[in-house]
């Protein structure tokens, strides 16, 4: 009996810890949500509330006014990422799986790497480089940029999955008559669905999360993303808390979004050895 | 191996003509082979193409015009230019000398060490917390991976929001507790700043580290788990001497991951200090960006990235040894 009480507690001490941590992890978003609905004197008054106090929905009609254009931006941004992901990463994932290529080892080697070169480093260069082939300041330029986090990654977790194809799959399209690109688009495509499912929600959260080539290969007029509009009202002495609260509510959107709908495609990738940023 | 069988079927061979008469039959079939197998070859490349011209587009050529712009005497001016007159090693040279870029690669350091040790410790006890069955363990481990997901920006300029010295909620649960008599100046303090930012990036990191130690312990056999535990060996031994010898592989792989994008971290900084008060919370990355695009100095901006450059890479053959079970299942066969 005490044995059993023993395990009983045990358990419940256990929940506990999962909650503090949880409480501790998920905190920030909720100071995020409580602080969006708060007014500027509560922000400025110098005591932190820990429930919302005077609610009111001034800073999200401030940020609807002035960012609706930056999440449309954003949106762009991150499915051009997506799209770009996919159209560059799955036939080249089932090339290196499918076809022995002379390249294989080298590419997928290169490809390890990188994952590996940090931001910083090609944004200064394609800065210059987008400067010369007047890429600077436009989507494509971005979501090339943007792609540099995404298409590595897709490549490597699409080919890992094509491994799981039975080679007989496509010997059988071929003997039946089928070219080299319909059992690709026919046969291949259809059966990698959930992979390059995963792929396109990393993609697009890499799209739109990005910050650092949204501030370097930007120019900050005339295509401001989610990211980059948030950072604008970071004020060295004075910051809008509400306005920055409000916006990083919707900047959060698509990964509470994506949590709920795709967290299967969410958990696979992530143990798929990702590198994010 | 169907099309061959098909073949056969196909073209039928009398049994005796098949050794005097393979000089005829062969070059036909054999020429038949080749364009197939070149047909394949072509194919092959053709789905590679557009990612070998986009990897040469977007890293290729940055890399390499990254290395040129550390040795010119870039300006303003030459921006439009693409070329810039040779400089030798100066770039190199004032970025060694200057006191700021120094700092910031010793910041770098303890900031990567620091991370990597916290995002361990911390992730690793949550993941041992997840083998343990208890009510709401599946909804726990599900919203543990909620600050991966967000974008880092947001993070930083959060964390800057909690750690306010006045209306910050940090401060304010530390007095509240009694923890801190007074508020602690978070982010102003240049003694205090890195610290923050390192709290700050750990809270982000653990989720990943949580993740992949946790599907390793699912994957330590249940027997040798019990087989420890009929020989008497206790909680910590089991622990020492049991999990983490089988675990460390994946161990070492997270590590590496972990030190991948710790070097890289700039939003975060970005959103939470700026790389301020007084640069002591400059890292590697937001100097180089500083150099290049506060200051259009991008020969030095160069050049520190190439230092950071050669860090991250440091571990590469490491971390290429450890993914050799991904090169080795390149020879084609399917598993």
């Amino acid at each position: 009996m005490s044995r059993v009480q023993k395990s009983v507690a045990l358990r419940w001490l256990c929940t506990l810890a999962a909650l503090a941590a949880l409480v501790i992890v998920l905190f920030p978003v909720y100071a995020v949500i409580v602080g969006s609905f708060e007014s500027t004197e509560t922000l400025f008054s110098g005591t932190y509330y820990w429930l919302p106090h005077a609610a009111t929905l001034d800073n999200y009609r401030t940020v609807i006014q002035a960012q609706s254009g930056s999440v449309l931006t954003s949106l762009i941004v991150g499915l051009g990422t997506a799209a770009l992901a996919l159209v560059v990463a799955v036939p080249a994932a089932y090339a290196l799986s499918k076809y022995r290529l002379r390249v294989t080892v080298i590419l997928v080697s290169s490809l390890l790497i990188c994952q590996i070169v940090p931001s910083i480093v090609l944004a200064t260069s394609l800065f210059i480089v987008f400067h010369w082939a007047h890429l600077v300041n436009s989507y494509p330029g971005l979501i090339i940029a943007d792609g540099t986090y995404a298409v590595p990654f897709a490549i490597l977790v699409l080919r890992a999955f094509f491994f799981s194809l039975p080679n007989e799959l496509m010997h059988a399209a071929r003997v039946d008559g089928a070219s080299e690109w319909q059992t690709f688009r026919r046969i291949v495509v259809p059966l990698a669905r959930s992979a390059v499912i995963t792929v396109a929600v990393f993609a697009f959260l890499n799209g739109w999360g990005d910050f650092i080539f949204a501030l370097t290969v930007l120019n900050g007029s005339t295509i401001v993303p989610i990211t980059l509009g948030i950072y604008t009202y970071l004020g060295n002495y004075s910051t809008d808390w509400g306005a920055v609260m409000a916006s990083a509510a919707f900047a959060m959107v698509p990964a509470g979004v994506m949590l709920v709908v795709a967290q299967r495609y969410i958990a696979s990738g992530l143990t798929a050895g990702s590198v994010k940023g | 191996m169907n099309i061959k069988a098909q073949r056969a079927a196909t073209v039928p061979v009398p049994a005796t003509s098949a050794r005097n008469g393979a000089g005829q039959l062969s070059p036909a079939g054999r020429g038949r082979r080749l364009s197939a197998w070149r047909r394949r070859q072509l194919a092959g490349w053709l789905f590679l193409a557009p990612a070998v011209a986009y990897l040469l587009f977007a890293f290729a050529l940055p890399i390499v015009y990254n290395v040129m712009l550390s040795f010119e005497q870039t300006s303003p001016a030459t921006i439009a230019q693409f070329t810039a007159p040779f400089a030798g090693a100066a770039n190199y040279r004032s970025v060694f000398d200057d006191p700021t870029s120094r700092a910031a690669i010793v910041h770098t350091f303890v900031f990567t060490a620091g991370s990597l040790l916290g995002q361990f410790v911390i992730g690793f006890a949550l993941a041992l917390l997840f083998t343990l069955r208890f009510p709401g363990r599946t909804l726990a481990r599900s919203l543990v991976i909620v600050p991966w997901l967000l974008p880092l920006i947001v993070t930083g300029v959060i964390f800057k929001f909690l750690f306010q010295v006045e209306g910050g909620a940090v401060n304010q649960i530390l007095m509240d507790v009694g923890l801190a008599h007074h508020p602690i100046d978070w982010l102003d303090d240049p003694h205090l700043a890195l610290w923050t930012v390192l709290i700050a990036n750990i809270w982000l990191g653990v989720p990943f580290f949580t993740l992949l130690l946790y599907s390793a312990l699912q994957d330590v056999p249940v027997e040798v788990k019990e087989a420890a535990l009929m020989d008497g060996a206790g909680p910590w031994q089991r622990l020492r001497l049991v999990i983490v010898p089988i675990i460390l592989p994946v161990i070492e792989v997270t590590f590496l991951l972990g030190f991948v994008f710790t070097v890289k971290v700039f939003d975060l900084v970005i959103g939470l200090t700026g790389g301020g008060p007084a640069n002591a919370t400059q890292l590697i990355t937001t100097w180089s960006y500083n150099l290049s695009f506060q200051v259009f100095n991008f020969g030095q901006g160069a050049a520190l990235n190439n230092v950071l450059l050669v860090l991250a890479l440091i571990c590469s053959p490491l971390y290429l040894l450890l993914s050799r079970g991904s090169l080795r299942s390149s020879s084609g066969a399917a598993r």
